[in-house]
């Protein structure tokens, strides 16, 4: 199937936008149901795509974001699930599972980029030191730029060159190096906890840590309060603040007369 | 980067404003221009800050009105970029507390000590209320309605999911405003005690992000030798060949190393199957003609030490504890820069992930 340069041109703003709007913006652009239709009308058959829309978002109900945690990317998948269908005129079901190593690689697309933005950060700082909110500014909006022209990119490459291209990018990516990345990735947050307990760990403070840590290791491990643990957690942590902020205020007189009371008692 | 570095080592050790006069109460219109902004609260996200960068384009608005004092406001915006993340729907619930504390030029500590012990409840109340309610049952009503042909579907779900998402992000921005500065006032009088008790409550909470964000795990198995143990097997035969299987190979010791018995040729060889079961050796007469034998067979097989499941009966997430603390030290006491401790973890896991093929990886 032949595509006019609009059409290219129109998936890559598309693509652009609902990659920006996974993470930012309305965080509903980005959904295949939506997706689907405005590919199915850029394409010119929004019946399927409404329908391999609908079917692929139906499969991502299970696969949320929750947490932090990053599914198989509905964007990549989504776009690329509409176009699959309506080029080749594959079944939507075909479409959507021909769609995977596309959404895999959207995955891999956006563990790279959160890691490789991390060091964008010291120049954040050096901004703050500046106190030039204009620089601040700056460096959100380059940074949704460089996520919407990354998937732009992918996305446009994989339309023009077909359902082949994908697989063999997918399987051009050696292992070890995602694997790293990954790891990277997940371990990066620990430098941001780190700094945190740089600034507010004191003698006093460390009990505390690992408290939470304790606590955190149960109430995580209980299958039933899995999504609720934060929560859980955080009513334990106020319990022991609050505590220590009555000992400290209210209750401090109320020691010191008993202090006094028993004094008389003995 | 060394201008950069001083400049680090002064806005730690400063915990105050300059100017401590309370600012004027945020206007509408600007209270309005942050809650918008915080739609783009993900804008910068990457794995060392997480949303730090987005969060301080939303504040911005506001802490531009209130400090006006330019090292207070370069003060401001250094804490405000420290680590962040919370839910993204609620996030003008915490902006809206931290703007008032801002506003009462409450000290530094007491600020990020706050904005750090609001991470904790919020995620897991966004996900309850968008992902694991509102999207499911949004996106499976208007799905179906798509399958079926109806351009109605994704435009019922876009207006219903943005509806409640402006509502929330407005709502809770000028609720939490409101109630933060009316709640500072009685705080101010405990100010001390309500900074100690918020520091513990937020370094509780990073606590437990080290548990429930930490994924890190060392995923290694070390082979450690082999084993030799028999391995049940059954067959049926004619009765005469039964006593084929008594003893059917040795090997230089004089051990039965397949067969029904050991080497004095009655002791029936004994062993357990893979459900903990055991397991005898020996024939049983069908009946006709034919026997069930079970015989055995000495196999090697190799024994390896799972490091994970070490480390989790030593302690579950060790491996984030010790690399966060391990951080600590490098940052707290060694003068490391957050840039020198991210390439350090890019090293890492670069060189765990085991480069071009060198060595098995070690993460899982």
């Amino acid at each position: 199937m032949e595509y006019s340069a609009l059409q290219v041109i129109l998936v890559f703003i598309v693509t652009f936008i609902a990659a920006i709007d996974q993470f930012s913006f309305l965080e509903s652009l980005y959904q295949p149901i939506v997706t689907g239709a405005v590919i199915g009308l850029i394409l010119g058959d929004l019946q399927t795509g409404l329908i391999v829309g609908g079917t692929y978002q139906l499969m991502t109900i299970g696969n949320m974001p929750i947490g932090g945690a990053q599914p198989p990317n509905a964007v990549v998948g989504g776009i690329m699930a509409s176009v699959l269908a309506i080029t080749l005129h594959l079944e939507p079901n075909i479409a959507v599972a021909t769609a995977i190593p596309f959404s895999l690689l959207g995955q891999y697309g956006v563990t790279l980029i959160f890691t490789l933005m991390s060091p964008l950060m010291s120049r954040a700082d050096k901004y703050a030191d500046e106190a030039d909110p204009k620089g601040i500014e700056h460096i959100n909006y380059l940074s949704m730029c460089l996520l919407g022209l990354v998937f732009g990119a992918v996305v446009t490459l994989f339309f023009v060159g077909g359902q082949a291209v994908g697989q063999q990018v997918v399987d051009a990516i050696p292992t070890w190096l995602n694997a790293g990345l990954s790891a990277a990735g997940g371990m990066m947050r620990f430098v941001g906890f780190a700094i945190l307990l740089k600034f507010m760990m004191n003698r006093d403070m460390w009990g505390f840590y690992f408290l939470g840590f304790g606590m955190a290791l149960i109430v995580s491990n209980i299958p039933a309060l899995a999504t609720p643990a934060l929560l859980i957690l955080a009513l334990i942590g106020f319990g022991i603040a609050y505590w220590d902020y009555q000992q400290n205020t209210e209750l401090k007189g109320a020691a010191q007369l008993m202090d006094g009371g028993e004094e008389d008692g003995i | 980067m060394a201008s950069n570095e001083t400049a680090t080592s002064s806005y730690q050790d400063r915990t105050q404003y300059e100017d401590l006069t309370p600012a004027p109460d945020l206007d509408q219109k600007t209270l309005n221009k942050m809650a918008w902004r915080s739609c783009f609260l993900q804008a910068s996200f990457n794995y060392e800050r997480m949303q730090a960068a987005g969060w301080l384009y939303a504040m911005l608005p506001g802490l531009e009105k209130i400090h006006t004092n330019k090292d207070d406001l370069s003060l401001s915006m250094r804490h405000n970029l420290e680590f962040f993340n919370i839910h993204p729907f609620l996030v003008t619930f915490a902006m809206g507390l931290i703007a008032s504390m801002e506003q009462k030029k409450v000290d530094i500590p007491t600020i990020r000590a706050v904005r750090v012990s609001l991470m904790g409840p919020l995620g897991g109340i966004g996900d309850a209320i968008f992902w694991m309610t509102l999207v499911p049952i949004l996106a499976g009503i208007t799905s179906n309605m798509a399958i079926n042909g109806s351009i109605a579907g994704p435009i019922i779900f876009l207006l219903i999911f943005n509806i409640i998402q402006f509502a929330l992000r407005f709502g809770l921005m000028n609720w939490s405003y409101k109630m933060g500065t009316q709640a500072l006032d009685s705080l101010m009088e405990h100010m001390s005690a309500f900074t100690r008790a918020a520091s513990i409550l937020g370094v509780f909470v990073v606590g437990c992000l080290t548990v429930t964000m930490g994924g890190t795990q060392i995923n290694v198995t070390i082979p450690n030798g082999t084993t030799e143990a028999y391995v049940a097997h059954t067959a049926v035969v004619e009765n005469d060949k039964v006593d084929d299987f008594a003893i059917i190979s040795s090997d230089a010791e004089g051990n039965t190393t397949a067969g029904m018995y050991a080497a004095d040729g009655t002791t029936p060889l004994a062993t357990v199957d893979a459900d903990g079961n055991p397991v005898t050796a020996g024939a049983v007469d069908l009946g006709n003609g034919m026997s069930e034998v079970t015989y055995m067979e000495m196999v090697e097989s190799p024994v390896s030490i799972d490091v994970a499941s070490i480390l989790d009966s030593i302690l579950p997430k060790f491996v984030p504890l010790a690399i966060v603390l391990f951080l600590y030290y490098l940052f707290a006491k060694k003068n490391f820069t957050p840039m020198k401790g991210i390439v350090l973890v890019l090293v890492i896991g670069i060189l765990g992930a085991g480069p071009f093929g060198l060595w098995p990886s070690i993460w899982g």
